[in-house]
């Protein structure tokens, strides 16, 4: 004979989710329903942004089994003996996996949406973790399985989080109480009844209502065909004939990056520097490898030749599109006055980038006129750019396009890119994995200001010690693509250069005791 | 006012005897108290029972209306000197605060009212903050306990146990003449559940009698000879008389069935997660219907040597769940057995772990390595286990995957830019010692900003760094909160450095509560208050114990704030200097100001709301700006552009408007990605006119410009 036990629900969110009104309703709920419920929860600093666990035991009163009226509730979800596990979202449902709350009986019912934690979030590149992972194992492991994106859901329905979860959790039957029970209980709580209602209601609808679980949703991102107006169709004919098709999509976007940044002129020496990537990738057997060398000196050249500059930034921010994406951003109302003012901190260096390359020489290595200069652009200003005066500014700015190759910083970056292909040549001729990492290296050279430098020089670095690697003829060590690769993922893990640092020593290390 | 505001909750304490009360377990403790006629009632707040200093705090009226005082006391040792109250008059007095922090802090006190005796009865009540959750030192309330003296209960963890053992808490008290403690776990401080209530009584003897009949009694003043003579009682009188209370009144349980010749002891905290165990092993019900003898100590200082006698007397071994270490109840029970020659085996931290808490897992594994040892007959029989979690291999996997949560300040948080201006700082004259303190200001010592190397205690910031008071090329930075400032740091901290000649820097944070327990008012709150008084500035406080370098900054203004902190650490002026970091804290700025936008929206009035913004097509996704803020609303999304690999920062709608990633941007050079947003509710007619100009002129340009690109778009 089956003994009574009291159906156990674990709610795991981040602080700030709503988790405890979501406990508070399941409460509730039960209680109108003739159960009763105990729930309890672990506040505390976990209540500022960290992950934490509500727990509730419900059991239905004067069940006929019962000795007593009352079973002793456990103040906590024991691993393999919890039915119901909601998890607010996605990573919280990995952690409610590992510690064990999740088993062939159990009902997870999760949103799929990302809350990063900080250590993802403050990777130098892109230090997300994938949660596909956990999504595969959810599928294994529970007994049912719904996903959604419930924080999308909770924004369509101006709603919180926790209204749409508990409507996932109505449809999922997990419970055994109608929906109406549900309902009464939002009503009956007297706050923002009606958005609650909505977010339920939207809940309810995306949850699958059978054993089936949902499959979760994968994005596959289309290959876009390529069109252009006359002026661009030179371009992308030249492009079509010349190149294989496997680098045509990634030509494409750098393409129209270029002629966005510059123009059709400058989009073409792109084209006359890919080809001759794409002749040294056909001696270097390309065409067996995928043309990957090609592929990847595409995508890397065309950031490095659109680099970020002051022009640039005027011109991206005087746009229409801008002006659309940020009232978007923001959620404006439909005719909403919306202003906008812009953060920018132009220095020295930055104003001598644009002027000629000459008088940008002068001023950057004199160091009187550095000075004096400098102390014009020591703060940062804030231009507004939804008013004429800050919008003219930077609309002028823009207009520099038109200059910008006799700029002293067009001059410098077109020398670093083609020192850059210099040695991609040279590499590839000895060791094409190893070239196609040292294409990849522009991904250092990113930002502005501090940032650009610290990347710049994370670049050189790792450019030296290629040179030191090819020193004869006694290299001092031998630089392998993996090697380089991990060397610049230490480059991306902080922002001192401590990891790069202690990965250099230990090359040198191991090249000494070998 | 609190974050957290119970005044709905708190009309529930009106309703009288029969009638069903619900509610969490802090709320069933303040019922508890009204139930139980106390005169006085003070404490600190600090997870888990700052709840219970909100409810009692909301509660003014029901607490005037029964003429019960109500103390936010200034520490815990303020409290816990208020229970002197009892010492001469048979008042009712009960204290509480956060456990063992608070009662360390307490202690002084505590011993002291231990020694004297009390007429009335005293409660301590400790929100024990062990285990998960828990953001302090792992220790037992259990040591403080026998060290003074006082009797310590730990009920089982619902609501009317736990109500019970308040009222008898206080019979207790008075029958012994000692002060009580009860501990709380964390889960069981915030257990919703229910409990059949009794009618409030109002004390017989009120504070105002008390007040105006002294009564002085030398016996009960620690002083030689008393204290001589207080200790002697303790042994001879008020143990005795405790343990006759005890047990006539039958404050521990024993529960369960007289099956076989095995038995467990358990605290009273621990029962409801014993009662799972032994369920999951197959022994029980969900009841608790059990043919395992248990013993449940809700009274786990002192031991009743005769029940333990009873309880042991017939049996081979007895299993002793005690949490934490050490293990003081497994030592008792082995002297009290060994002093009565009973030879059933105490088994205790050999089949539980040392330390940690003590979970369902825990205990369903100690109970199985204990039966298997003693009556392998009662678990082969009846095990049905547990339902089997995921194999190893597969929560391995997600393991690595799954990130850590470290707390971290809230979106729009005004300590926040504080720590960034220490990070950019250190970046321009290097890496310093900071001494932190307790307070949602700890957060810094977390990523991002990774900022502190240790934290001694409440109010303990600068007091942490006064043996670094000498001769040196770089000076110490210290961090205090308000809340800590008040607690003790004015003295130990500021008095100290005055008098010291301390020639280092101290941050006080003043965001105008004590943040970090859940908003509570303190000194120098900014609002009004009906029963306290507010409005005392720090900056007076400080001057006034005799501070000379004396700044004061607005958290938000990063580059002031470096600059600041930069004179602070290189001015050649000698003496302890001070900078009062200022700005309201978010959580409760955003409560205050909210309802009060929406109204005026809502009214018709000229509302301007602030809003920050990143452009993802300038963010070249380095993240600087994320690692300078940690703000929950920076995150990041997917590059727009298919070229780059690296996320761009994002601000998702939960943004305030604080605007340090703006200013962060700014101080540290960052990068041109941000923007504010000035989002205009009900415009005027001025600028509805602007904006017709601004539109079209801008229009103007952006179609020419729009124009241009067309001749050249590429691609889809």
């Amino acid at each position: 004979m089956t003994k009574p036990r009291p159906i156990k629900i674990s709610i795991n969110a981040l602080g700030g989710q709503g988790g405890g009104v979501l406990a508070g309703w399941i409460v509730k709920l039960a209680e109108r329903s003739g159960y009763i419920a105990q729930s309890t929860s672990v506040p505390g600093v976990a209540q500022r942004t960290g992950a934490t666990v509500y727990y509730i035991e419900v059991f239905p009163q004067g069940s006929t089994l019962a000795q007593k009226s009352v079973p002793v509730f456990a103040l906590m979800p024991v691993p393999g003996d919890v039915d119901i596990v909601l998890a607010l979202e996605i990573m919280e449902a990995g952690r409610a996996i590992t510690r064990g709350f999740v088993t062939g009986e159990t009902t997870l019912i999760a949103s799929s949406h990302r809350v990063y934690a900080i250590a993802e979030k403050i990777h130098l590149g892109d230090g997300r973790q994938d949660a596909e992972d956990i999504i595969m194992v959810g599928q294994t492991v529970a007994s049912r399985f719904i996903l959604d994106d419930m924080e999308a859901a909770a924004a369509s329905a101006d709603a919180a989080i926790s209204a749409v979860m508990f409507g996932a959790l109505a449809r999922s039957g997990a419970l055994p109480f109608a929906k109406s029970a549900f309902e009464e209980t939002i009503r009956h709580s007297e706050r923002a009844v009606d958005s609650n209602l909505a977010g339920f209601e939207v809940g309810y609808a995306n949850a699958p209502s059978d054993g089936a679980a949902s499959t979760p949703p994968l994005s596959t991102a289309g290959a876009k065909k390529a069109s252009a107006s006359t002026a661009g169709s030179g371009l992308l004919q030249r492009m079509t004939r010349e190149f294989p098709n496997s680098v045509q999509f990634t030509l494409t976007e750098g393409l129209k990056k270029l002629v966005d940044y510059q123009d059709v002129r400058y989009a073409d020496l792109y084209l006359d520097r890919m080809a001759c990537i794409r002749a040294l990738d056909e001696k270097c057997d390309g065409l067996r490898r995928g043309w990957r060398l090609t592929c990847d000196v595409a995508k890397h050249l065309a950031l490095w030749m659109a680099y970020e500059d002051t022009i640039r930034v005027a011109d991206l921010k005087t746009r229409a599109s801008r002006f659309e994406r940020f009232r978007a951003d923001v959620r404006a109302e439909t005719g909403q006055i919306v202003h906008v003012s812009d953060y920018m901190h132009p220095r020295i260096e930055e104003i001598c980038d644009l002027a000629p390359a000459w008088l940008g020489k002068k001023i950057l290595s004199t160091p009187t006129l550095r000075k004096g200069f400098g102390v014009f652009f020591k703060k940062g200003r804030r231009i507004p750019s939804t008013k004429l005066h800050g919008f003219l500014l930077l609309s002028f700015l823009s207009g520099l396009k038109f200059v910008r190759r006799s700029s002293y910083r067009f001059k410098i970056e077109q020398a670093r890119i083609d020192d850059w292909l210099m040695r991609i040549e040279m590499t590839a001729r000895d060791d094409y994995a190893l070239a196609c990492e040292v294409a990849g290296l522009q991904r250092l050279i990113k930002g502005y200001g501090e940032t650009h430098e610290r990347g710049l020089a994370n670049y050189i670095r790792l450019l030296a010690l290629l040179d030191e690697a090819n020193k004869m003829p006694a290299p001092p060590f031998r630089l392998t693509s993996q090697t380089l690769a991990s060397l610049k993922s230490a480059a991306f893990a902080d922002e001192d250069g401590v990891m790069l640092a202690a990965e250099i020593q230990k090359l040198r290390l191991s090249a000494k005791a070998a | 006012m609190a974050e957290r505001s119970f005044a709905k909750e708190v009309e529930h304490l009106h309703i009288g005897s029969g009638e069903i009360f619900r509610g969490e377990g802090i709320l069933a403790v303040t019922k508890a108290l009204l139930q139980s006629g106390v005169s006085y009632v003070g404490g600190y707040q600090g997870a888990p029972i700052s709840h219970l200093m909100d409810v009692l705090a909301d509660a003014q009226g029901i607490l005037s209306e029964l003429s019960v005082h109500f103390e936010a006391s200034a520490s815990e040792a303020a409290a816990g000197a208020m229970l002197a109250a009892s010492v001469n008059y048979p008042l009712r007095g009960a204290v509480t605060w956060k456990s063992t922090v608070g009662t360390n802090v307490a202690s002084d006190a505590l011993a002291s009212v231990a020694s004297s005796g009390v007429r009335g009865g005293a409660l301590v009540i400790v929100g024990e903050d062990y285990g998960e959750g828990s953001s302090i030192m792992q220790e037992r309330t259990h040591a403080f306990a026998m060290k003074s003296q006082m009797w310590l209960l730990d009920p089982r963890p619902n609501l009317t146990s736990i109500v019970d053992m308040v009222e008898k808490g206080f019979q207790l008290s008075e029958a012994s003449n000692t002060p009580v403690m009860l501990e709380l776990r964390i889960r069981a401080c915030h257990v919703y559940g229910s409990l059949t209530a009794k009618d409030n009584v109002a004390p017989a003897f009120t504070l105002r009698d008390a007040m105006e009949n002294p009564v002085r009694d030398y016996d009960r003043v620690v002083l030689p000879p008393s204290n001589f003579v207080h200790e002697i009682e303790k042994v001879k009188h008020r143990w005795p008389a405790a343990v006759e209370y005890i047990k006539s009144h039958h404050l521990n349980e024993f529960l369960g069935g007289v099956a076989g010749d095995v038995g467990v002891i358990v605290q009273g905290g621990l029962y409801n997660t014993l009662i799972r165990a032994l369920e999951l092993a197959g022994l029980s019900d969900c009841f608790g219907e059990t043919r395992i003898p248990i013993y449940c100590l809700n009274v786990t200082y002192p031991l009743i040597e005769d029940e333990v006698k009873d309880f042991c007397l017939d049996k081979k071994a007895v299993l002793i769940i005690e949490e934490g270490q050490p293990d003081y109840i497994e030592q008792a029970l082995n002297t009290i057995l060994r002093n009565a020659d009973i030879q059933a085996k105490v088994v205790g931290k050999h089949v539980l772990p040392r330390a940690g808490e003590y979970t369902g897992q825990v205990i369903l594994e100690g109970l199985q390595k204990f039966f298997d040892a003693y009556a392998p007959s009662l678990v082969a029989v009846n095990s049905r286990g547990a339902r089997l979690p995921l194999p190893p291999d597969g929560q391995k996997t997600i393991a690595e995957i799954v990130p850590q949560r470290p707390a971290g300040f809230c979106t729009g948080c005004p300590e926040r830019p504080v720590f960034s201006a220490m990070k950019l700082l250190q970046k321009d004259i290097g890496k310093f010692h900071v001494s932190c303190d307790i307070g949602c200001h700890l957060f810094s010592i977390l990523p991002p900003f990774d900022i502190g190397n240790t934290t001694m205690g409440y109010g303990l910031g600068w007091s942490g760094a006064s043996a670094f008071n000498t001769a040196a090329l770089k000076r110490t930075i210290s961090i205090m909160g308000d809340g800590g400032f008040w607690h003790n740091g004015l003295t130990s901290g500021v008095g100290s450095a005055v008098f010291n000649r301390n020639d280092n820097v101290l941050i006080i944070i003043d965001n105008g509560y004590a943040a970090a327990t859940g908003g509570q008012d303190i000194l120098s709150s900014r609002a009004g208050h009906k029963t306290k008084h507010t409005n005392n500035p720090i900056a007076k406080a400080v001057r006034g114990i005799g501070v000379e370098w004396l700044k004061e900054v607005n958290t938000y203004d990063i580059g002031a704030m470096k600059k600041t902190l930069k004179d602070a650490m290189t001015t050649q002026k000698k003496g302890p200097k001070v900078i009062i970091a200022q700005s309201e804290c978010m959580l409760n700025r955003q409560r205050r100001e909210i309802p009060l936008r929406n109204k005026a929206i809502h009214n018709g009035k000229r509302v301007v709301r602030v809003r920050y913004g990143v452009d993802p097509d300038t963010c070249t996704g380095d993240h600087a700006c994320i690692r300078l803020s940690g703000c929950p609303s920076l995150t990041l999304k997917d590059n727009p552009d298919p070229l780059r690999e690296d996320p761009v920062a994002y601000v998702n709608n939960d943004c305030v408007g604080c605007g340090v990633c703006g200013e962060n941007a700014h101080a540290a050079v960052l990068c041109p990605s941000f923007y504010r947003a000035e989002l205009i509710y009900n415009p005027s007619v001025v600028d509805k006119v602007l904006a017709s100009v601004r539109s079209a002129v801008i229009g103007f340009f952006q179609k020419r410009g729009e124009y241009a690109r067309a001749k050249y778009t590429f691609g889809a």
